[in-house]
Parts: C-alpha cells; structure tokens; sequence
C-alpha cells in the first residue's frame, strides 16, 4: 500500500507574502525600505539601457571590439577560427559525453547524455551575449562586415557537424580528444599560420598519443619499452615537422591581434601552459629533495607576495635584460609568459590542497601493490586531487581570464583597451564611457560565467561515479 | 603440541611447516620515543596461517605493515621470501609485490571501476596487456563472489564487497603471502561472514598469511599459530586450542576474559 504525503495547505499570495516579507516588524520594516530602492534601481537601469544609453558607441564599432586592429582584409581566418573551433567543440562534446554514458551504463547508472542545446542552455550568459552582439549587428548598417548571422548558424551547423562524432564505435570513439586537440590546433593556427616553426603542439598532441599507443605490453625490458616508444614519438614529430615545413604558409602574428579575439586567445594559451607547470611546480614543493622543494617554495611565494601589475610592468622593461642578446619579443609573448608565470604559482597552491587532502591509504594501496612512485602519482593520486580541487582551479582560470584585462595598461589593445581607440573617435570622444565599459563588463561576465557553471558541471559529473 | 612461551623456540619447531617465507630478528620500532615494536623474533613458513591478536596499540598493525615497508623498522632483519628489507627502493618493491595487504579501510581507488582496481597494478608493474589482465581479473572476482560487479564503482559497493574487491586486487598480484590489517573491524556486522569466508576459502587453498583481526572465532577455525602481542612484545604464542583454553601468561588470561 502506497501512502502519499498529504497536500501542503495551499498558499495564497497574502500567505507568502507575509511569511517572507513581514514575518517580523524589523523584517517588514528592511521589505518596505529595499523594495522601493531595488525598484528604482531597476527603473534606472532599464532607463540607461533602453532610453538615455547612447549604444551608438557599441553598436559602430562591433568590429572593433571583437577582434580590435587585426587587419580587415584577414578577416576570413577569424571566421575560419570560429568555424573550426566550432567543430573541435562539437566532437569533444559528442565523443566525451557518449564515453560518460557507456561507463555510467556499464556501473548501471543513470546518465543523460549531454546534447549541443543542453551546452546551450547551460551556457546561457554566451548565448545572451552573442544575441546581443547580433541585435547590435541587426541595427546597424552592415557594410563590408560579414554577416555575423552567418558566422553564428554556421558556427552552430559546424558544432552539430562534429557531434555526429557520438555515433563513431567505442573503440573509434577513444579518439576524440585527439580530434579535438588537433582540430583546437590548427583553428588557432588558421590565424598565427602553419609556417615551419609552428610543428611544436601537434607534436606534442600526436606524441602523446603515440606514447600510450606503442603496443609495448608484450616487453618485458623498461629500456626496450622506452626505446620503442622514443622511436614512435622521434618519426611522429619528424612527420609533422615535414608538413609544416612543405605547408610553410605564415599568418598572422599575435603581435598584430587585439580585441575579444587576444582575450581570448590569450587567456586560454595561458591557462594551457600554466596548469603543466603548476601541476610540476606542486609536485615540486612536496618532493623529497630538499633542492627541488626550496626552489619550487621560494619561487611560489616570491610569485604570491608581488601583485600581477607590477611582474606585468617588470615583464616589459626588465624581461629583455635577462634574455640573451638579440632575442626579440613581442610585447605580447612577454605578457603570455608573465601571465603564464604568475597563474602556475596560484596553481600549484592550489593541486598541492588537493594532495594533501586525499587519504594517504590511496598512497599505502597502490604502494603494497608494489607501484612505483610515478606510476602511483599518475594513476591515483593525481586523479583523484585534481577531481578535488576542479572548483578552485576553474576559480583560478576565471581571475586569469578577468586579468587579462590588465593587459590594457601596458598597451595592449585588449577588450577592454580597445575602449581607447574608440574614444579617440571624433564621435565619440567624450561621450559614451559607461555605455562602453558596460559592455565590456557584460562581455567578460558572460565568459566568466559560462566558465563557472560548466566547472559545476564538471564537478557534478565527476562526483557521480563516487 | 608442547607448551612453549619463547616465540623463536616454538617457530623453530614449527619449521618443518613449510620453509620459512617470512623471518623477523630483532624488530624494533619507535615513532618518536615510542617504542611501537619491540624485540620481534618471528618465523612464518610457508601455507602457515598466523594471526596476531592484542589489544589495540599494541603493535600488531605495525608489525605487518613493516614487513611490506609501509613502516621501516628501526632496529633488526626482515626476510621476506629470501630477500632482505633495505632501504634499496627495487629490494623494496620486490617484496611488495611479492606480499599482498589488504586494508582495514579498504583503500579501493574510488574513481576507476571494480575491475580498473583489480588490474591497475598487474598492468602498471607486469605490464600485463589488457585483455589477459581482465580476464584473470575476473577470475578473481568470480572466486570472491562477485563477478557481476566488475563495471562498477567502489562506492556503489557495500562495505563487505568493497573488502572482498581488496582482496581480489591484492591477489592479482600472484602474492607468495598475504597480510591482512583488521581486514573486518570497518565493516557492519552481517558483511563480516562474507569477507571471512573468502579469508577461509584462500587459507584452505594453501596461501601463507598473517591476519590481524579481532575475530576470535576465525582464529579458532583457521589459525595455525595464534601471537598475542601487547605493548610491542610478543608475549605469547600458541596453536588456537592451547591459546584460548590453557593461556600461559597473566597479561593473555586477563586480555581473552575482556574480549571472551
């Protein structure tokens, strides 16, 4: 026999009204005082938004703001970018997604699996923003600008191209991170060019893949197993280097990017180079040799005891005394590896919380098995404190990300200092500084957020299998 | 059997077991100026079953986890299978995989799945392929009972499978002895028969172990030699019969009327 909970008595509005707003005199008194101020606040500003907002400073200058000065006539590598990355999403989406449901199904869990709409929704602060990039387009006269309409539904039909990727067989399927690492690569080098020196991160891609797939098993000799293995990585990168070299097609340098396009691009090389480094930089400060962990414990703290702008600063004028002679770097290179430098300390703060928090019998388990320590580092400790620590890393990435913006006070044309070259527009000179820095607030809030809810995701997903 | 209440005495005689696997001279151990182990004198032959009983802080957890090097012993010689406990990290892992543990706390790796813990560490260390690594994976799981498992997570486990998936990761490992630390004290009473059992099943098939537990009735029922330790000594050693119904010293007499 099933019994059902009894109805909750129902609620009229007065109910709740005086059960959440005036269920004490001092909680009625800040509800009559908090109302009307959040009501003006609103008026205010859907005043600004919609009647006295001066947008025209926005909506003229898109362009500008997405991809600042990079020059207009290669334009099309942008949209080659966006179409690319698109596609790399959409099969990392598919084939990660449906590798999730076979393990969950094989546990006999539930799992939904995700879809490009769910991404979609779940994303929705980058899909408001990107709307209102369109409503701006739509409004405005689209001279030689491309339609921005089409680079998003092609951006979208790409996206849904790759997830088709889902249906691949399992075994075929194992590939798709390969898939998208390469297709992120060559997106990005669209824009900087496949010229001869750029075989490095394919390298680095198709060796890795190549280091798990050598069918070494069968030996029994470490050295044997090694020496295989360093022959397949040694053919591979001389493959991709005999592409790059025959391709040989230059692009065009970061030096020459500016806008949303160097935020982004910059944050995400960043991000990329800094978590490797960090995550040894950890490793470091517990190491057994005290060498090794005072350097790693000197340069973290010297790192955290002095504020971003100023190792910005510090990159520009004194960088170059340090290098050798003749060594040339852009300004741009120098802020990526201060960039880089700073986020791996925070980093590595970070990954060592999450060693420290994981039971030293996951440690005693994989040692009475009879592992050896960097096995045990790669197969279980490190698993399992990164899973740990996937909300305060995301935290990192996302201040790295909002950092960038510091880039502008050592002239870089960034998204935020691409507010300089519109306000030495004639038209705008003196007018239109909120409008202005309302948008880009909103633009890096719409990043910022996507990033957050998707490390919930994450978090979420991951803890399912516990 | 003859009484005897010199433990290396009584070992010596018990030789004729089976070689020798395991021999402890000397032991000690100190965390700090706590003397953990003290004098340890311990034979352990081949097929024998022994399991340490004493009450808690006595040494009895130490004194198997330094056998596989998860404590180093401070004073003393440990023998494991003819290879001598150094600091030497290759003699170290030698005698790991050579010895199998299986925890009070489990220890599985709770983010791979059931058959993931089992293989990891042929795989990793043997370099074992895949396939004939599964395969005898299962084997494993169908010989604790728990095949349909396989694709699961630990935390989707009970106490008592989780445990039993221990002793089934452990085993992969083709381990000459097996070291057993409280194996059932985390668990809930009626998943304490299902963890023995296996533990029964595995001594009846020949494997020598060493079994700290507080089941008395396991001791009783599979023990070859049962230790009684308490401060870090040895104190008294036994055939179960003669421990539990004709105990010699004061210190054992007043430890089984408390648990008894």
């Amino acid at each position: 026999m099933t019994t059902t909970a009894p109805a909750p008595p129902r609620q009229t509005r007065m109910d709740w009204a005086r059960k959440n707003l005036f269920r004490s005199w001092w909680s009625g008194l800040i509800t009559v005082i908090l109302v009307p101020l959040i009501v003006y606040l609103a008026y205010l500003s859907l005043r600004f938004f919609f009647v006295t907002g001066q947008w025209d400073a926005v909506r003229v200058n898109l362009t500008l703001f997405m991809q600042g000065t990079f020059p207009r006539d290669e334009q099309w590598r942008l949209i080659s970018q966006i179409m690319i990355f698109a596609l790399a999403f959409g099969i990392g989406l598919g084939t990660n997604s449906a590798a999730s449901q076979d393990r969950a199904e094989d546990a006999g869990l539930d799992y939904e699996r995700g879809s490009i709409a769910g991404t979609l929704a779940r994303m929705w602060s980058l899909v408001a923003f990107i709307s209102l990039l369109l409503f701006f387009a739509s409004t405005d006269d689209l001279g030689n600008f491309i339609n921005p309409f089409l680079v998003v539904g092609g951006g979208l039909v790409m996206a849904a191209i790759g997830y088709q990727a889902h249906r691949f067989p399992r075994r075929i399927r194992r590939v798709g991170w390969l898939l998208t690492a390469t297709f992120l690569v060559l997106g990005f080098q669209v824009v900087s060019g496949f010229d001869a020196g750029g075989w490095l991160p394919l390298s680095i891609i198709f060796g890795g893949a190549v280091y798990g797939a050598v069918p070494v098993d069968r030996f029994d000799s470490a050295w044997l197993r090694f020496a295989l293995r360093l022959v397949a990585i040694a053919v591979v990168v001389l493959i991709v280097q005999a592409v790059y070299r025959a391709v040989d097609s230059p692009g065009i340098g970061w030096d020459k990017w500016s806008g949303l396009h160097l935020t982004l691009m910059v944050s995400a090389i960043a991000i990329v180079l800094a978590f490797p480094l960090g995550l040894l930089l950890a490793l470091a400060r517990r190491s057994t040799l005290p060498a090794l962990r005072m350097m790693a414990t000197v340069y973290i703290e010297v790192i955290r005891g002095v504020p971003l702008i100023t190792l910005l600063f510090m990159g520009q004028f004194i960088l170059g005394f340090l290098l050798p002679q003749g060594t040339v770097l852009s300004a741009i290179t120098r802020a990526i590896a201060v960039m880089t430098l700073f986020s791996a300390a925070y980093i590595a703060e970070i990954v060592r919380g999450g060693l420290q928090a994981l039971d030293k019998g996951q440690n005693e388990a994989g040692q009475a098995l009879g592992m050896a320590p960097p096995p045990i580092m790669r197969r279980i400790i490190l698993p399992q404190a990164l899973t740990a620590v996937i909300p305060a890393m995301v935290g990192q990435f996302i201040s790295l990300f909002k950092d960038s913006s510091l880039l502008s006070i050592i002239a870089i044309l960034e998204f935020l200092g691409v507010r300089k070259i519109i306000h030495a527009q004639p038209d705008f000179r003196s007018v239109a500084f909120a409008e202005t820095l309302v948008f880009v607030a909103i633009g890096y809030w719409a990043f910022a957020f996507a990033m957050s809810r998707e490390s919930q995701r994450l978090e979420r997903r991951l803890r399912v299998t516990r | 059997m003859t009484t005897e209440q010199n433990p290396q005495i009584y070992s010596d005689a018990t030789k004729a077991k089976g070689e020798p696997v395991i021999e402890l001279t000397d032991v000690d151990k100190f965390f700090g100026d706590f003397q953990a182990l003290a004098d340890i004198n311990m034979n352990v032959g081949l097929q024998e079953v022994i399991v340490v009983i004493g009450p808690s802080g006595s040494g009895k957890s130490t004194l198997i986890r330094c056998i596989n090097r998860l404590e180093k012993h401070d004073r003393g010689t440990i023998v494991v299978d003819g290879i001598e406990l150094s600091d030497d990290i290759k003699n170290i892992q030698e005698i790991r995989r050579e010895t199998g543990m299986v925890f009070q706390s489990f220890n599985l790796f709770p983010h791979l799945t059931v058959i993931d813990n089992i293989t990891l560490a042929p795989r990793q260390v043997r370099h074992e392929a895949k396939d004939a690594a599964e395969e005898s994976a299962m084997q494993l799981l169908e010989r604790v009972g728990i095949p349909e498992q396989a694709r699961k997570f630990p935390g989707q486990l009970s106490g008592g499978q989780q445990q039993r998936v221990a002793i089934a990761r452990s085993l992969a490992m083709k381990p000459k002895v097996m070291l057993f630390d409280e194996p059932t004290s985390a668990l809930d009473p009626e998943m304490i028969k299902e963890v023995l059992d296996v533990m029964i099943e595995l001594a009846e098939g020949g494997m020598t172990m060493i079994v700290v537990t507080h089941e008395m009735g396991f001791a009783r029922a599979v023990a070859d030699r049962v230790v009684f330790m308490a401060d870090g000594y040895i104190v008294e050693v036994g055939t179960p019969e003669h421990f539990f119904t004709n105990p010699q010293e004061d210190r054992t007499k007043l430890f089984l009327s408390q648990i008894l």
